[in-house]
């Protein structure tokens, strides 16, 4: 039976990977991530869970210690932000090229500098190109949900991707919500156990691991890395719905659209700010806008065909992005979603917004600014320069 | 498409990698059993291991990976072993 | 059993043609010490000499009969703890074992490997010091001696130059994290080495280091012949000192008969051949001053 609890974001994703019994874990706390590792340690203390764990002394290790277990057939778990995810990327990009079906919860925060703690995805968003598979969520059942189904989806033979679970921090990590829990035999029901076949560290099964390589043969390991990328997209919407018949709950898949079948104009946004933009939106078609709602649940792989399906056909669109893609001078998401629009929905025009760096709140006045921005843009039927909403609209 | 690997990741699974390290070698040790005084020291000492020890524990050389390099020479206490110009001829 | 009836008994690991340089005694030390650790291990080669000569294999093809892997040249000892942490959650024994040059070990990978040591990850961390980033160039590293010509510390057209700063100490920092088991190897004492290896293997409560000093042929300006002779050179002039430390207990595992001046060990060694009669001696004085501190803390019980 499952169980109701009041658990904050780091007691959600902690709580998740414990229920997917991981055979090694190794973290190094960082705020805002520290409790994750916090929790893992007392629920190892307190034997409810068996892992094995290693209290490594940097983030690097902690990537290390977890890729070395892996290649000799381990289920793993790990959990960083910013500045640990940036000193772990040696580590990181390999574990995605030697397809590693590690999961690790990012609680997503700014990266220094300036000297900052508080919560955004540039740092996640930073090293999406590094092959892992990205998908970012909305509040604190889904954190716990989503690491059962990256374990699902890693260990996937036609995937065998390692998966970050992204969340912001203190917005999710420390704040306290409704939790369901489920049983473990349901999450054992869910999960097979892991045997890699691919790849290990064995003397029962001798091979070289990673020896040096010629082009052409690293041309068609990138190959087949796409082709778990293409595997993993089709994958993510068939979870969602086998997880919703079993634990009943749903988030779309890649995506998750809210208001969006008559609308004539499309809000994009993705993490914790989609609370607020969902009031935002009953708000605006309360009085009288046909806005729809665009959440972005996966980033890698990017989900192009469902984001121009939610867009195509509307007046115009915007991004509004917690993060700066330096040299193009809009948010990230932005350039993916306004890419993904090439072709069929080039003319559609496009309107990037960037607000919340740095643990600045976006709250209902920003969201409203902001569909007035959308709606701006398909009166004019032009794109506009980015809006910093932030700096739009003073609180202080 | 075709695919030259039926690997999705960078192993190594099939058997060793040999470079022909015999063909390196400009010198070779040449061993004169009589002065050999079997003391095992070349066997030690040679870095690729091509010195081979028997069951009545005499010592030979296995030239197949020799590169020449005059270490057994050099540490043998008995001057049994002479390193000469490599002509070629690689069967001896 | 004699140690040549051992290594002759026991089966050869690692491919039998890589690319080492002709002479390197390198190449004779991971034979020996794959020879003595057998199947069931699992080595990790960092990027490096022994990584660059075939080790780990090419494309398709491995260069040991043992799985092997490259781990990154600043994480050796944290994959390997990680690789040994799962085996010990599924009960299944094997030898956990790095073989890492000195860039790997005491420069960039010094953080994991005292991560590892702190924590008593079960793993053999054999640390090979040829006092330089060889495989690629012969760059400098911590571990470079004083004075020594690299091709980052040159010598100048007017002959003065090498490296500006002391070497670091590296056995003495791994013995100072009180794992079970560090000893110091070199290539031209092989049962010594042999039966460190068998020590370092039955180590079951924490890390076990071995240091092994081995002059590089290509990157000192060696003549290969002198490969061994120059590696003995190093002990019996107290440059490279054989010891264990043994829970703490430090050990003095061989004294020479004659001690030799560091100036005939650094005689053998082009890189050393701008070194005027003062920096040797400095480096006499050096040499002198840690084989007394070595004995004094072996005097210690």
């Amino acid at each position: 039976m499952p169980e109701i609890k009041v658990q904050n974001g780091n007691m959600a994703a902690a709580t998740g990977a414990a229920l997917c019994r991981p055979d090694v874990i190794a973290a190094y706390p960082i705020t805002p991530q520290t409790p994750v590792v916090e929790y893992l340690t007392q629920f190892k203390a307190d034997g409810e869970i068996e892992s094995t764990m290693s209290e490594v002394e940097s983030e690097l290790s902690a990537m290390s210690v977890v890729t070395g277990a892996s290649l000799a057939g381990s289920r793993t778990f790990t959990a960083t932000a910013s500045q640990g995810l940036a000193l772990m990327y040696e580590p990181y990009f390999r574990a995605s090229t030697l397809r590693l079906p590690i999961v690790m919860a990012v609680v997503n925060r700014e990266m220094i500098s300036p000297q900052t703690l508080w919560g955004g995805p540039q740092d996640a968003l930073c090293v999406r190109d590094a092959g892992w598979i990205q998908i970012y969520v909305e509040d604190n059942q889904e954190i716990l949900d989503t690491i059962i189904l990256a374990f699902r989806l890693a260990e996937d033979k036609g995937v065998l991707l390692p998966v970050n679970v992204c969340y912001d921090g203190f917005y999710l990590s420390h704040m306290s919500e409704r939790v369901e829990v489920p049983d473990q035999a349901s999450v054992d029901a869910f999960l097979p156990h892991y045997v890699p076949e691919h790849i290990k560290l064995d003397p029962i099964r001798p091979m070289s691991v990673d020896p040096l390589t010629n082009g052409y043969l690293l041309t068609e390991y990138r190959l087949r890395h796409t082709q778990g990328h293409q595997r993993a997209l089709k994958l993510i919407d068939e979870l969602d719905a086998e997880f919703a018949n079993q634990f009943g709950r749903s988030y779309g898949g890649l995506v998750e659209e809210y208001c969006n079948t008559d609308s004539d104009a499309v809000l994009v946004t993705m993490g914790s700010m989609t609370g607020v933009a969902r009031e935002a939106v009953d708000l605006a078609r309360a009085r009288g806008r046909k806005i729809g709602l665009l959440k972005l649940r996966a980033v890698r792989p990017f989900p192009g065909a469902r984001v121009v399906k939610a867009i195509a056909g509307r007046k115009a669109f915007g991004v509004v992005d917690r993060s700066v893609s330096f040299g193009w001078g809009t948010g990230i998401t932005f350039q993916e979603i306004r890419s993904a629009m090439y072709g069929e929905g080039s003319n559609i025009p496009a309107v990037p917004m960037i607000g919340g760096l740095g643990g600045e709140d976006v709250t209902i006045e920003h969201m409203m600014l902001a569909i007035d921005c959308i709606y701006k843009a398909v009166e004019s039927g032009l794109s506009n320069e980015t809006v910093w909403l932030n700096k739009e609209i003073d609180i202080m | 498409m075709k695919y030259i690997s039926d690997y999705i990741v960078p192993i190594g699974p099939e058997g060793l990698y040999i470079i022909d390290t015999g063909k390196w070698r400009t010198r070779r040790p040449e061993m004169d059993i009589v002065k050999c005084k079997k003391c095992g020291t070349c066997f030690l000492y040679c870095p690729v291991h091509a010195v081979k020890r028997h069951e009545d524990k005499s010592y030979t050389i296995d030239y197949t990976y020799c590169k020449g390099c005059g270490i057994c020479a050099n540490e043998c206490r008995f001057d049994s072993i002479e390193m000469i110009p490599e002509e070629g001829d690689s069967d001896a | 059993m004699n140690i040549y009836e051992k290594l002759a008994m026991q089966e050869e690991m690692i491919s039998p043609g890589i690319s080492a340089c002709v002479g390197c005694n390198v190449e004779l030390t991971i034979r020996t010490v794959m020879r003595v650790l057998g199947p069931n291990t699992i080595l990790a080669i960092p990027p490096g000499c022994m990584g660059g000569v075939g080790v780990v294999g090419w494309d398709k093809k491995s260069g040991s009969k043992t799985p092997v892997f490259f781990p990154l040249l600043d994480n050796v000892a944290s994959m390997l703890a990680g690789i040994k942490l799962y085996y010990e959650h599924i009960g299944q024994k094997v030898n956990v074992v790095a073989f890492a040059g000195d860039g790997a070990s005491a420069d960039a990978g010094l953080q994991c490997l005292s991560g590892a040591a702190e924590r008593g990850d079960k793993i053999l961390y054999i640390c090979y010091d040829n006092e330089g980033y060889m495989n690629t160039g012969y760059q400098r590293s911590g571990t470079t001696t004083k004075g020594a010509w690299t091709s980052t510390t040159p010598v100048s057209r007017q002959g003065c130059g090498g490296k500006k700063q002391d070497k670091k100490d590296f056995p003495m920092i791994m013995a100072m994290h009180d794992i079970p088991y560090m000893a110091t190897c070199n290539p031209a004492f092989i049962k010594d080495m042999v039966d460190k290896v068998e020590k370092a293997m039955a180590v079951e409560d924490g890390l076990a280091f071995l240091y092994v000093y081995n002059p590089c042929l290509t990157g000192w300006g060696i003549q290969s012949d002198k490969s061994i002779e120059s590696a003995r050179a190093a002990v019996d002039s107290n440059f490279a000192p054989l010891y264990e430390v043994i829970d703490g207990t430090f050990k003095l595992n061989y004294q020479p008969k004659e001690i030799i001046p560091v100036k005939n060990f650094v005689s053998y060694c082009k890189k050393f051949s701008h070194l005027n009669d003062l920096e040797i001696e400095n480096l006499q004085q050096q040499t002198d001053s840690k084989w007394h501190r070595l004995q004094m803390l072996c005097e210690m019980g």
